[in-house]
């Protein structure tokens, strides 16, 4: 057994961390070279002098934070080389551009997940199941009780919930990239058929995936000063951080809803506060992860981002899986 | 009419926050559905269903033994969940694709009247086979009410006030109508649902109607200005506060909530219907200590509340009482409106005429409040600190020309409590919460030096906001020094004040002291472990109140 020093990738100051090749996944801090798994702001940090990622990601990126950064860009399945390891980005399915990262060195396979999902997802690629010797998973939902329903019910119950109260405005918040787009590409196939609005920031992710070639479906840039009646009816998506404080004293007669993995439970809804609770994730569920462990055919599993006592346990019970832990 | 609408409606009423919403969402309910299903929905609503005809544990475990699932697995679970028939609904998700036919169409009348007694017949494999039959066969979206309802635990944001007010909007009757018929022994039947919504009221109905309550303010400085003379001074006892309602012959009993409590307490209803006179009484009922003639602590009034026809061993044990304040209506004649001065007059003359003449003794069950005439606000302050003594809350001062209005009308009826005693101590364990609180730490011990060790006093569970609650479980996190299933033992760091009612010697505690409805009222970030009280404090506080 080796000691976690010798790993290829580690974790170092809470990051992880290719010493070989003397680079930083996903840092929180700035470093000199970093690979992005996507463009998610915490999985993003400014100041890095030098950033790594997918063509979609670099966009998505820049749109965010300005064309400011310097950014080098590869396919998906491209492989590059830093110092004699073979590196490539692969398909997760969490959002647009989000990439597994594959490292090869001396015939070791590394795979670092990245966010991911398996259930289908029409504003990005599907998740390609990627062989490995050594697997760094997230796991937000590594619980059992975590079990997603399809997008398309989903979809269909947030649009009954909408028909259901024609006299008020539905405000649904949700995530700006990525949330949000695959709920306007699952909302618009549904019978609702009102008037979509969207804030500014998720307008502007909008226009990105457009522009990538995604189909989203056209909705209206919310100004602050709209008229009430016109907006009876419709639906509006919002980012979370506007739930709390006077952003919504500018609507009248509203219901409110947020579309997370988290509200499947009961008492995460009742206490989010929100009216109603959808519950669709841009993660794995504990089905996802499980079948990803298992396909990736990896002997060694370590899990980061989420509790994963309870998934490591299981794993080591039931498939005898050698789970490995990281000091953070 | 399916199960489906019922369903919905429990989702309906579990994601609306206004109650007028709520309202408006049975009241569709209720149109739209059979009479049965009807009956059956307000039964289950009004909680009139508690029987439990399995267990939470019960239930993991023969979910644990069908899906050969690790037992420690489905606990971890619970505890971000925090109840057993939603945990197992959740891992039931996508595990009963099975081609048996599914009961789609089962009403919700045939699982309560049917499939659900069944199961009590069958010997324990015949039953969990049935259970894991009906799991398999329920479609999914019905797997929660019906887990909640072989557990017992079927429990939806809404009290009995609103199902009786969603049916009086239904028929446009008076809600105190719709409640007297939804009191006592509501079985679900066509006929049963029929009574509710029956337009026509009798006699008995109107008869039974009690007057709004009138409500006290807390204490205003400027009351202090007049001389006592002016108050009328009672003391405030910690109990149920009622109207005790003689009309034709019949009693009926409300609380301030608008419920009607007869089952719960027939001893008194049986006592007060041999009185000749009709009326109407405000007062409180207590479990009243005879000996020392004080009440005793609304934890044993909470025995009986929750209890309907309670037996006799019951009643021995928990004895009641019925504290009198005030008359409001006497054989027929509304009296609100004379001042208050010469509504006592009426209350103690009518009093000692019941006493004297009534064939069974009714002293032993009923008395009226006595009154304390403090010579000044000084005087009015030495007896509000004596309070505790006789287990009241403190005073209750009422103008003595007032009439007697309702709701909470400024300027006639004050409450002059006691304040709470308090201590600073250490939290020491966590644990997590259960229900709305789950997966979140929010159950606290907290400790008081003795020496150099900290000793457990109080456990507390409210008085945290939510944003507090989630800032404490984020530090409960990090600082854990050892787990012992859902208990953390925490770094001593933190001192918070607890309040509480009440302190006494306790030998079954290690501190040697319990305390009573102990309550954190503030976080004090600012003071070291050190700072927090002693032991020794708390035996002080004892001292100064006996």
């Amino acid at each position: 057994m080796r000691t976690k020093q010798e790993y290829l990738i580690r974790y170092k100051d809470g990051n992880l961390y290719c010493e070989l090749a003397d680079i930083w996944i996903d840092p929180s801090k700035p470093v000199k070279k970093a690979l992005i798994t996507h463009a998610h702001f915490d999985h993003f940090t400014f100041g890095c002098e030098e950033y790594i990622s997918t063509k979609e990601t670099a966009i998505l990126l820049k749109e965010r934070v300005g064309d400011n950064i310097k950014i080098k860009t590869f396919e998906y399945g491209e492989e590059f080389k830093i110092n004699g390891i073979n590196i490539s980005f692969h398909p997760s399915g969490h959002i647009l551009g989000s990439s597994q990262i594959r490292f090869i060195f001396a015939e070791e396979k590394w795979l670092i997940s990245g966010d991911f999902k398996l259930q289908k997802d029409q504003t990005c690629k599907q998740y390609e199941i990627v062989k490995t010797d050594y697997l760094i998973s997230e796991c937000t939902f590594g619980l059992p009780i975590f079990k997603w329903d399809e997008s398309n019910k989903v979809a269909n119950d947030i649009s009954k919930w909408i028909t259901n109260s024609p006299e008020k405005t539905s405000l649904l918040f949700c995530y700006s990239l990525g949330k949000a787009q695959r709920l306007l590409n699952e909302i618009s196939q549904t019978n609702f058929k009102g008037n979509i609005y969207s804030h500014g920031s998720i307008h502007k992710m909008n226009n990105c995936y457009r522009e990538l070639g995604i189909d989203i479906k056209d909705t209206i840039k919310i100004e602050n000063k709209k008229k009430i009646d016109e907006l009876k009816g419709s639906l509006i998506l919002l980012p979370p951080s506007l739930s709390k404080g006077s952003y919504l004293k500018n609507f009248k007669n509203i219901q409110t809803a947020f579309a997370s993995g988290w509200m499947s439970i009961r008492a995460l809804r009742k206490r989010s506060g929100y009216d109603k609770g959808f519950a669709i994730s841009d993660h794995a569920d504990w089905d996802g992860i499980l079948e990803v462990v298992k396909k990736s055919e990896a002997k060694n599993v370590f899990f980061h981002h989420g509790d994963s006592e309870a998934l490591s346990k299981y794993l080591v019970e039931k498939e005898s899986t050698n789970i490995l832990l990281f000091g953070k | 009419m399916s199960l489906k609408k019922f369903s919905e409606l429990f989702c309906d009423l579990d994601s609306i926050n206004s109650t007028n919403n709520k309202i408006e969402v049975l009241k569709n309910y209720f149109l739209s559905n059979d009479p049965i299903d009807n009956s059956w929905a307000i039964y289950l609503l009004t909680g009139k269903s508690n029987k439990r005809f399995i267990s939470g544990r019960y239930l993991k475990n023969l979910f644990s033994q069908i899906y050969e699932y690790p037992q420690w697995l489905i606990d971890t679970c619970y505890l971000k969940v925090g109840d057993s028939a939603e945990v197992i609904t959740l891992l039931l998700k996508n595990k009963t694709n099975s081609r048996k036919k599914k009961l789609s169409n089962i009403s919700l009348n045939e699982l309560l009247s049917e499939t659900i007694p069944a199961l009590s017949k069958l010997n324990e494999d015949e039953k969990n086979l049935e259970i894991k039959n009906l799991w398999e066969r329920l479609p999914e979206d019905y797997h929660l009410i019906f887990n909640k309802i072989l557990t017992g635990t079927f429990r939806v944001g809404v009290s009995i006030g609103l199902i009786t007010k969603s049916i009086s909007k239904l028929i446009n009757i008076d809600e105190e109508i719709i409640s007297h018929r939804l009191m006592g022994n509501f079985k679900p039947s066509i006929d049963s649902y029929e009574f509710l919504i029956n337009k026509n009221i009798n006699l008995q109905e109107l008869n039974s109607k009690p007057f709004p309550f009138l409500l006290a303010n807390t204490i205003e400085d400027k009351i202090f200005k007049h001389s006592t003379n002016d108050f009328q001074f009672e003391w405030k006892y910690d109990g149920i506060r009622m109207q005790l309602i003689k009309r034709s012959g019949n009693v009926s009993l409300w609380t301030r909530g608008q419920e009607l409590v007869n089952e719960s307490f027939p001893e008194l209803v049986e006592k007060m219907s041999h009185i000749k006179d009709d009326f109407v009484l405000d007062g409180e009922l207590l479990v009243w200590n005879f000996k020392e003639q004080i009440a005793f602590d609304f934890s044993l009034l909470q025995k009986r509340i929750n209890r309907k026809s309670p037996t006799r061993s019951i009643q021995l044990k928990y004895p009641i009482i019925f504290i009198a304040y005030d008359l409001l209506e006497i054989n027929g004649r509304d009296i609100r409106e004379i001042i208050l001065e010469n509504r006592r007059v009426e209350l103690e003359k009518y009093f000692s005429k019941w006493q004297n003449k009534t064939e069974n003794n009714i002293s032993d069950i009923f008395k009226i409040c006595d009154l304390i005439f403090p010579k000044d606000w000084h005087d009015a302050l030495t007896y509000k600190e004596k309070s505790r003594e006789n287990n009241t809350e403190g005073l209750i001062i009422k103008k003595k020309t007032s009439i007697y209005s309702s709701g909470r009308k400024k300027g006639i009826w004050w409450k002059y409590k006691v304040d709470p005693m308090q201590l600073d101590a250490v939290l020491i364990y966590a644990k997590g919460g259960s229900g709305r609180r789950a997966g979140l730490y929010t159950d606290y011990s907290f400790a008081l030096w003795k020496d150099q060790e900290l000793i457990k006093f109080a456990s507390a569970y409210s008085g945290l906001t939510n944003i507090e609650i989630k800032e404490l479980d984020k530090w409960i996190r990090k600082n854990t020094i050892e787990k012992f299933g859902p208990v953390r033992s925490l770094k001593p760091e933190m001192v918070f004040e607890i309040s509480f009612e009440k302190i006494q010697i306790s030998k079954r505690h290690k501190s040697g002291i319990a305390v009573r409805f102990p309550r954190i009222t503030k976080w004090r970030k600012d003071k070291k472990i050190n700072d927090a009280d002693s032991l020794e404090n708390a035996y002080e506080l004892m001292k100064k109140i006996s």
